[in-house]
């Protein structure tokens, strides 16, 4: 059979390619991914890339993806130019409200969020349940859960996807997870010392927020579940550097809610789970698996102890699969052509071995990014991933982009 | 004055109301708050950004240190301005236009209020403007902070609009910043975290740094 895009005959679909991957089998190729929420493109790359490819297909500037962070739905052109693997179904935002104040919205949560001034992306701006007690959680006004909209036309999108194409068909993340989700409602700085100084208030929070996104989950699974392989679920657990909080408190307040949330989701529908979460979070990754984790993403590669994938993969990749991997915070908008595929090429010989890795941006990819090297990004993964015995030559020059920038 | 461990120890732990009544029971004794100050309160939230740089503690106790801490200050700080006790320096703190990250830049304006500075801190996505504002209310020191790189550019700019200024400092910090960007930019210091801030701060104001 052939797919469109690759010219060649295919002994794996990508379905197939990920099936493999998961069971951490080698799989044909390479498995790529871009597009859903947290891994697409910054609006403002997104119009640099257009430009510099002079593609009249991309017609997708002002379908936004995720508002807070301004990235786009890429076009199915887009997306076939880069040989994707992947398409991910989209929870719809629903119990938005415009404010009047200022340039900004208040999310299904009670969050309100504001523009920036240069309209690149929206802030939180205001913690409603700052005053709060154990008392009156439960007369906030909290999102219908069963809002017929959230999910509507997505078992036809994703029951579509499934019967006319080969892809991986994935579902986006609903925003945001249990400990994201009572930071921003409760403000960070007071959220965070609840942890410590009133845990009946943080649980009693967390709890609340995890009965809402449990029936959330019930309902979109309904829809999709049957036809989707992955889901995708957001929180962020790490610093630049470290751990926001101790694995003690993790582990006694954050981790068994965020179990409960997956195993939920694991006992609805036969998907591989990928949780997110930004950040230097090597001591943690026992407790992902312990989590039901199946996938980590991003891997975030510039960051201490994410650097050195090979170690990753020896220590975790039996059990673990990884996506991401390609660092945007300072390679992508940085590396020169040569840095870039020496990255990339690090990163399929580091964690491709026995499957177990779908190449991706870490983050979005954002408006510092050259179109130049998005292009090349995508090209050179799928060259490289479909010729692991080209890898070997790349390594062996010196053209590191850690190495260079320390 | 000897330190006074029962304070030291509440504000390392977080006991915030023990703060407060050893602060007040020191000031209806008539004691030197500004040696209390010095000597016990302000080393024992260093030893909570030493060990929030090393790993020990993590955001939510250095938060709970530093809340502890200012149930403290709020008592002994109407005193000091009474007695025209002058602060080390006026700071002010902000994250720079189009980055809205401010969990790392508010604990750097912690440090800074428990390490005897004033700080004005001027919140997210701040203009070249409101750092001029600042500077204009007294700030010898600007400290900017960013996450994203998209962003880092535009500490250049705040750095290119000081440049002239020989009675301002600039410190830069944040995740995506390192020593070698500092220095490319022009910036005076650097801090690495929050704890780091400090020194870099008084580094930056040719002030010797304080060992814990």
């Amino acid at each position: 059979m052939t797919l469109r895009g690759s010219g060649r005959e295919r002994v794996m679909t990508p379905r197939e390619c990920f099936s493999a991957a998961m069971n951490h089998e080698q799989p044909d190729r390479l498995l790529i991914d871009m597009g859903k929420h947290i891994g697409s493109l910054h609006r403002g790359a997104y119009i640099k890339l257009r430009d510099y490819l002079g593609d009249e297909t991309m017609v997708n500037e002002n379908t936004i993806l995720d508002r807070m962070a301004q990235t786009v739905v890429p076009d199915e052109s887009l997306l076939q130019r880069f040989d994707i693997d992947f398409r991910w179904v989209v929870p719809h935002w629903v119990q938005v409200t415009e404010r009047e104040d200022v340039l900004g919205y208040v999310d299904m949560w009670g969050v309100p969020y504001k523009a920036t001034e240069t309209v690149d992306h929206y802030v939180v701006d205001g913690a409603p349940l700052l005053h709060a007690t154990v008392d009156t959680i439960d007369d906030f006004q909290w999102p219908d859960p069963h809002d017929p909209d959230q999910f509507k036309g997505m078992r036809e999108q994703a029951k579509h996807l499934f019967e006319n194409t080969d892809y991986v068909i994935g579902a986006d993340a609903i925003k945001a997870g249990v400990l994201m989700n009572s930071l921003q409602m409760r403000g960070f700085e007071q959220f965070f010392m609840d942890l410590v100084i009133d845990k009946e208030f943080a649980e009693a929070l967390m709890d609340r927020i995890l009965s809402t996104l449990k029936e959330m989950w019930s309902r979109y699974m309904e829809e999709v579940g049957p036809f989707v392989q992955i889901v995708y679920l957001t929180d962020d657990l790490g610093s630049q550097t470290s751990l926001l909080i101790s694995p003690k408190l993790f582990r006694e307040m954050i981790k068994p809610r965020i179990k409960e949330l997956h195993d939920h989701i694991k006992s609805l529908a036969d998907v591989q789970l990928m949780f997110h979460t930004d950040g230097a979070v090597l001591p943690l990754i026992d407790d992902f698996l312990e989590m039901n984790v199946d996938i980590l993403n991003p891997v975030q590669t510039s960051l201490t102890g994410m650097q050195d994938t090979f170690a990753l993969k020896e220590s975790f990749g039996d059990r673990l699969s990884f996506h991401g991997a390609i660092d945007v915070q300072q390679m992508l908008p940085n590396a020169t052509t040569d840095e870039l595929e020496q990255e990339i090429a690090l990163r399929i010989y580091d964690l491709g071995r026995n499957g177990g890795f779908i190449l991706a941006p870490c983050h979005n990819i954002g408006h510092d990014v050259p179109p130049e090297n998005v292009v090349t990004l995508f090209e050179k993964a799928r060259k490289l991933g479909q010729d692991p015995a080209s890898l070997g030559n790349i390594l062996e020059r010196d053209s590191s982009y850690f190495a260079r920038h320390g | 004055m000897s330190i006074n461990d029962e304070l030291y120890d509440a504000i390392v732990f977080g006991e915030r109301d023990v703060v407060i009544e050893i602060v007040r029971e020191a000031v209806a004794n008539d004691e030197d708050v500004s040696e209390l100050l010095n000597v016990t309160m302000i080393p024992a939230l260093r030893e909570v950004g030493d060990q929030f740089s090393t790993g020990e503690v993590f955001v939510p106790e250095m938060l709970v240190s530093a809340r502890a801490m200012q149930g403290g200050i709020d008592i002994i700080e109407p005193l000091l301005a009474k007695s025209g006790h002058q602060p080390i320096a006026k700071i002010c703190v902000g994250t720079v236009k189009g980055d809205v990250h401010d969990i790392g830049k508010n604990l750097v304006v912690m440090m800074l209020k428990g390490s005897g500075f004033e700080v004005e801190d001027l919140g997210v996505d701040c203009l070249v403007e409101d750092f001029e504002g600042a500077v204009e209310r007294g700030a010898e020191v600007v400290c900017l902070s960013a996450l994203l790189s998209t962003t880092r550019d535009e500490m250049r700019s705040v750095i290119d609009h000081f440049k002239h200024r020989d009675d301002v400092r600039i410190v830069v910090g944040g995740a995506v910043i390192t020593q070698d960007f500092a220095d490319e930019i022009g910036a005076d210091a650097y801090g690495a975290d929050a704890s780091d801030a400090v020194r870099a701060v008084r580094a930056a104001l040719g002030l010797a740094s304080v060992s814990s």
